[in-house]
């Protein structure tokens, strides 16, 4: 049977943490072993130098003076206190002098052997306590018998700490970073669950809400910024739509409504209305209505991003020809018209709405600009290699505080209520330049109050 | 004309249909794709009114197969859908013009009458004359009884195409479209402006105007 798991426990950071406590235990579990045998390595080869170092010391001795000789340097060397040991036994086999009643171990016939034996002795504590030792066994010329032996307790007290050590500090480690891993893949666990329930704010409907930034900069601060980013980016769309839609209602259904109530009005007055004209009317604000719904769509067409055509178009060409199509309309309205356009000028764009959004901005300056004031359209490189299309007039501009306000759809500035339009003029223009990743700036432009004028600028990369 | 409408709308369909046999053509109608496009292989026609959307067989689709069966009538696409991209796509299948619903009946009067035209001789044109007013279009010159007038390029093709069109409504957005290629509607009387320049060239020193505005539709150049 499979367990459910705690969530933390099925966090990619929890199995992390294990197969980081799984090796971090058998990379310590390695380091010990090599500190083990090379301490006990060491310690092996220095007792066998020192054994040698006795032997040599003995030998010298029987050399130097016989068995008497010999005997008297094992006396000595008994009587001193030290790991070693030492039994000398006649050809007998009769111990003659040394620490041991006998030798423990088989003789060599001559020559001599390694040997390896236990003892028993009085501890400090006084009990009895078993310890073993590692010596030589040598057959002297005269076939007596000598042992040097070095008492190992030392060496395996150490060798002993260090098993006993390893073991502790094995089970120790492994506990502390499963410890640690736990906490952190808790801590990512905690974080990935603000996230999930974030997201499931947002689909049950509550687009305000927001993950957590805890200002660590980590990749969990780094998603949520990005996540909350999206968020603000759904959110203003969200809002934007609401918008166009109550927008919509009210600039549809207000002509609809006073066609309906005219209509109506028509119907009831029967004989006394011109009924031709009456039908003429009702076509014309249809036509309007029809009108604005279709700049609506051409307008979120726009502002999806997918209406466009992109093409290199020769923007000096096309705003020359669209100065062409209004220089007249433009003079006709009492306006002096003139256009400075830089030769050569190139952008990648969607030709059709580019001209759209010029187009805009000419209709609204002559529109707007009243009789014997100037218009001027143009088009320059500016200094940070951009294109910039800009539509200047002498009409009473938009006060400062209204230019954002006046590229929102619908809005309508009080000036203008009495003009014929839709409101949506240069909320295309915005939309077109937003397309082309470009910006639209309104600003004051070259008249003089109380008609300061208006400038309407274009600014669009020359790559997209 | 011999007209062939294949719109399922019906009522749009007949308000189509009694448009063009006021204007004196004979006008069919169908209502899917498939039995348009039968229709359109089947009998001569001179021009075919298609709507973009239609059931079976969609408008785009339709001409694309017409013209590939060897089917040379102009076509006319209507459609709800005005954005260039429709349009381009429209064209591209074989169509000759394009007219986004909803539109004026005089509007679609002229546009039919601008394609049946069209149709007429393939041999190549060099002169274009109405009434005493001649334009050569080899030396790209326009002269008027005995005077020569002097014109604009863009004059020169806004004169050219009302000339092409003589003696027929041309409306504001088919200027603007043939003569301009632009396609969307100015708020402001860029045209009118326009033809009243031109007018003032061709018309203002002689006792017979010949540019006439026609109110509530466009104008109409005529003898």
């Amino acid at each position: 049977m499979k367990l459910p798991l705690p969530p933390f426990m099925r966090t990619t950071t929890f199995r992390l943490a294990v197969v980081h406590a799984l090796m971090f235990l058998f990379f310590t579990f390695g380091l010990l072993v090599y500190l083990f045998y090379s301490t006990a390595g060491y310690m092996r080869s220095e007792s066998v130098r020192e054994l040698d170092g006795e032997v040599q010391a003995l030998a010298a001795a029987f050399n130097a003076g016989g068995m008497d000789r010999l005997n008297q340097s094992v006396i000595e060397r008994s009587s001193v206190p030290g790991p070693f040991f030492y039994v000398l036994q006649d050809p007998t086999g009769q111990s003659v002098s040394g620490d041991f009643a006998t030798i423990p171990d088989d003789l060599p016939d001559r020559g001599s052997r390694e040997t390896n034996f236990s003892y028993q002795t009085l501890n400090r504590n006084g009990e009895l306590e078993t310890r073993s030792a590692n010596g030589i066994i040598i057959r002297l010329p005269n076939q007596a018998s000598l042992l040097v032996a070095y008492d190992l307790g030392t060496r395996t007290q150490i060798v002993n700490r260090i098993t006993r050590t390893v073991w502790t500090a094995l089970p120790i480690g492994l506990a502390m970073s499963l410890i640690g891993g736990l906490i952190i893949s808790r801590s990512a666990a905690r974080r990935a669950e603000q996230l999930t329930r974030t997201t499931d704010g947002v689909m049950s409907g509550d687009l305000s809400s927001r993950a957590p930034v805890v200002g660590s900069g980590d990749e969990f601060d780094r998603l949520s910024e990005r996540m909350n980013a999206m968020l603000d980016r759904l959110e203003q769309l969200m809002l934007t739509t609401r918008h166009a839609g109550d927008a919509i209602a009210h600039d549809l259904r207000s002509p609809l409504t006073r066609l309906r109530n005219r209509l109506e009005a028509d119907l009831r007055d029967g004989e006394k209305v011109n009924r031709a004209e009456s039908i003429e009317r009702t076509i014309e604000e249809v036509d309007a209505v029809l009108a604005t719904f279709n700049a609506i769509l051409s307008l979120s067409r726009v502002q999806a991003g997918n209406a466009a055509r992109f093409q290199d178009i020769e923007v000096s060409e096309l705003l020359s020809e669209l100065a062409e199509l209004y220089e007249p309309a433009a003079e006709e309205a009492g306006l002096e018209f003139s256009s400075e356009i830089e030769p050569g000028l190139l952008i990648e764009g969607d030709k059709s709405l580019i001209a759209q959004a010029v187009t805009n901005l000419l209709d609204n300056a002559i529109k707007y600009t009243p009789e014997g004031g100037a218009m001027t359209l143009r088009a320059r490189k500016t200094r940070s290699d951009e294109v910039e299309l800009s539509v200047t007039d002498t009409g009473p501009g938009i006060p400062e505080a209204d230019r954002e306000r006046a590229v929102r759809r619908f809005v309508r500035l009080e000036a203008s209520r009495t003009q014929p339009g839709n409101g949506l003029g240069l909320a295309m223009v915005d939309a077109i330049a937003r397309l082309h990743q470009g910006r639209f700036d309104l600003s004051e432009g070259p008249g003089t109050p109380p008609n300061i004028g208006l400038r309407a600028a274009l600014t669009l990369p020359t790559e997209v | 004309m011999h007209i062939l409408v294949i719109e399922d709308d019906q009522e749009m369909a007949s308000f189509v249909q009694r448009v063009l046999s006021e204007a004196g053509h004979t006008v069919d109608t169908v209502h899917d794709g498939e039995s348009g496009l039968n229709m359109a292989r089947s009998m001569p026609v001179d021009l075919l009114i298609v709507d973009r959307m239609l059931p079976k067989k969609s408008g785009v689709d339709l001409v694309r197969e017409f013209r590939d069966s060897g089917g040379n009538a102009p076509a006319l696409f209507l459609s709800a859908l005005g954005d260039v991209d429709h349009r381009v796509e429209g064209l591209q299948a074989g169509g000759d013009d394009y007219l986004t619903k909803p539109f004026a009946p005089s509007e679609l009067a002229a546009r039919v009458e601008a394609l049946g035209r069209r149709g007429g001789s393939e041999a190549p044109i060099t002169t274009l004359k109405v009434g005493d007013l001649e334009m050569n279009l080899l030396a790209r010159t326009v002269t008027r009884g005995e005077e020569a007038i002097d014109l604009q390029p863009r004059e020169f093709r806004l004169l050219e195409f009302l000339m092409r069109n003589a003696g027929q409504v041309v409306t504001r957005t088919m200027l603007l479209e043939k003569v301009w290629d632009y396609h969307f509607d100015p708020q402001t009387n860029v045209i009118d402006v326009h033809i009243s320049r031109l007018r003032s060239k061709i018309d203002k020193e002689f006792d017979r105007p010949l540019l006439h505005t026609v109110r509530g539709a466009g104008y109409r150049l005529q003898a």
